[in-house]
């Protein structure tokens, strides 16, 4: 009997049991589109990180006295421990490593400013040196002027401010010439940075620039600030950071031995933890799906006994007919396997709507264009995988049926 | 009307017969207790012979039914149909003889509930192997000869029970078996329908087909022209009778 024909029969079978057939591939359907989901989900989440983190510029990287991502209390006694990063280690960068492109620095802190009676909290304060836009990818302007050399070798009390803080102050009206208190210290509006949106629900435009010399004036010298550099091209990068952690080390006495007592970091590095995170989350989402689907082929296995056993009739037509036992066992596979394989196609629907709605609800919360795709591999993957469920759920049964001796089939009534 | 003429039968060393049954036995065990539903049954039949295997229930009329149409095997004896020796064949093997040289007809009529009439004529040929559109047209032909040519996209439940009898009357033949082999055929019929699907089988005899046909009523088995009765697993007596 021809592949085509058991599948008629199988299809035929399974529409004259339409909801018993959608009961029982429930498991396999839940299960098939978790997982979907969860790909469509994770995977938009990477491409969402990849997109803010890496826009930070690829090619740059901060030396920094603490590392970004501290995984436990004792590490983060540990760090306390560390010198503080100096000015002059800057220019001693500078110096030495011919892979970088811009060397700048830059310190900050989180504090209220004021305009008139307007406050607007939690600004980010920054010191930093007049290139410090252009480091790895340029920020442009709005309105107005960059910080330039001049400002920051007078320690002029000017600053460029984010457009959250536009918002928040002027609205519509002329910001530049118009001066801020930062802390209770004037400060003289000199231009506007475009707009970049949100990472997480955090706004990547609450912030005011002030030149790193005006800073230090405001908050004293005593702090160690994050030298920002970038290679002159991606290439180069290891190259870059090679050179820089040779100056660091020597200007901090390290012995080769001994290991770094500051930090690198990239966007990789963010990148990274991100995704051996999210590798925890497949892993837990393959044991779940996993134990779904196994559960779902038993339930398989028990429709197709039951199927069996209410076709013992049809089954001794059909081979006194002339069907061979391998007719039967054929029948009865492919009507488990479509079963199956027909949940794990749904199951993908389900993914399909599940994960769009996921987007966009998280894409409402991040403010962000934020997209779950459906990839063709999970697809692919979730029907294989019901599929071989069918396969090895429905061996018993179908062969429970082959096996039936045909007189004893043909009595039954 | 047209007949499937019974296919020349292959050569053997059955000097003509189309059924050679030697000392056929079927023993069935029973815990420790063996029962003979057969005990040793010999006989032949020749192509276009028209038979009627009588006995009252518990005969073994329906143990050697099952014999002849190849859905069981003797516990001893020789069963040669065609110049075949079937009582040696494996699962299989009965499985192909049964497809191309039994045709079944059932007291219950045993069509698929879900499929056609054209669909339930179509599956010997099906398990046959026999390429789609040519299995339609045999399968449609068939349809014809018994008078169902406007009825062939009906399903059983919107059949009649003549009807019905003849979708498996059909079916048993589509294949051109060596035997047509119906148990109790109009048991399920009134008598009009029952006389009905006789005559038809009168006709099929009379277009050359080979029809062996298991009752315990004596009108039924009277169309016949040779009678086997059955009793306690034994032939009581096979009788010609002469029109």
């Amino acid at each position: 009997m021809p592949f085509s024909e058991a599948a008629r029969i199988a299809l035929a079978a399974l529409r004259a049991n339409k909801l018993r057939s959608f009961l029982t591939v429930l498991g396999i359907l839940i299960g098939v589109s978790s997982v979907v989901a969860v790909v469509a989900i994770t995977e938009g989440l990477d491409r969402y990180m990849a997109n803010q983190v890496l826009s930070l510029g690829s090619r740059s990287f901060s030396i920094q006295r603490m590392p970004d991502i501290i995984t436990s209390r004792a590490m983060w006694l540990e760090m306390q421990k560390r010198k503080d990063i100096l000015l002059s280690d800057m220019d001693a960068v500078k110096g030495a490593c011919d892979a970088c492109g811009e060397i700048g620095a830059r310190v900050q802190t989180t504090r209220t400013v004021k305009f008139g009676r307007t406050k607007q909290p939690d600004v980010e304060i920054m010191g930093v040196t007049e290139n410090f836009s252009r480091i790895g990818s340029v920020r442009d302007l709005i309105t107005g002027r960059q910080l330039i050399a001049d400002d920051v070798d007078t320690a002029r009390p000017v600053g460029v401010i984010g457009a959250d803080i536009m918002d928040a102050f002027f609205g519509q009206t002329e910001p530049l010439g118009k001066t801020i208190l930062v802390d209770s210290h004037e400060v003289r509006v000199i231009g506007v940075a475009e707009r970049k949106g949100k990472i997480f629900g955090n706004s990547q435009d609450n912030f005011v620039w002030l030149p790193i010399t005006t800073y230090r004036k405001f908050y004293g010298t005593r702090r160690s600030v994050t030298i920002q550099a970038e290679a002159r091209n991606m290439d180069l990068m290891e190259t870059a950071q090679d050179q820089t952690r040779v100056v660091m080390r020597a200007r901090r006495h390290l012995g080769f031995a001994k290991p770094d007592d500051f930090s690198i970091e990239t966007g990789e590095t963010v990148m990274d933890f991100w995704q051996s995170a999210t590798r925890g989350i497949y892993v837990v989402t393959i044991v779940v799906t996993a134990m779904s689907l196994i559960i779902g082929g038993v339930v398989v296995m028990n429709i197709m006994l039951v199927s069996v056993t209410e076709r013992v009739r049809e089954i001794g037509v059909r081979k006194a007919l002339g069907a061979r036992r391998r007719d039967i066992l054929r029948q009865f596979l492919v009507e488990s396997v479509l079963l199956s394989a027909l949940g794990g196609a749904l199951g993908i629907l389900g993914a399909a709507v599940f994960s769009m709605a996921l987007a966009a609800i998280l894409g409402g919360i991040m403010s962000a264009d934020f997209s779950a795709p459906v990839r063709l591999w999970a697809v692919t993957l979730a029907l294989f995988v019901s599929s071989v469920v069918g396969l090895v759920a429905g061996i018993y049964p179908a062969s429970r049926a082959a096996s039936l001796d045909p007189v004893v089939a043909l009595r039954n009534e | 009307m047209s007949v499937a003429p019974v296919p020349p039968s292959t050569t053997a060393q059955t000097d003509g017969a189309l059924i050679r049954a030697e000392d056929l036995w079927r023993t069935y065990v029973m815990g420790a207790e063996e029962i003979h539903a057969l005990r040793g049954v010999s006989f032949t039949i020749a192509p276009n012979e028209y038979v009627a295997v009588m006995g009252p229930s518990g005969s073994g009329k329906s143990t050697l039914m099952n014999l002849i149409g190849c859905l069981d095997t003797p516990s001893r004896g020789r069963y040669v149909l065609r110049g075949k020796v079937v009582s040696e064949m494996n699962d299989d093997e009965l499985a192909a003889i049964r497809n191309r040289e039994i045709g079944f007809v059932f007291q219950t009529f045993n069509l698929l509930p879900r499929a056609t009439a054209l669909h339930n004529v179509e599956l010997p040929l099906v398990y046959a192997g026999i390429p789609k559109e040519e299995r339609l047209a045999q399968a449609r032909r068939a349809l014809e000869m018994v008078d169902l040519a406007d009825r062939m996209s009906h399903k059983p439940n919107e059949l009649s029970g003549g009807q019905r009898q003849r979708v498996a009357v059909a079916r048993a033949l589509v294949m051109g078996p060596a035997i047509l082999l119906a148990d109790e055929p109009t048991g399920n019929l009134d008598t009009v329908t029952g006389e009905e699907i006789m005559g038809l089988f009168e006709r099929l005899h009379a277009g050359g087909n080979t029809i062996i046909l298991v009752t315990h009523e004596k009108d039924i088995a009277d169309h016949a022209h040779r009678t086997i009765h059955i009793r306690d697993g034994k032939i009581e007596s096979d009788e010609e009778r002469r029109r």
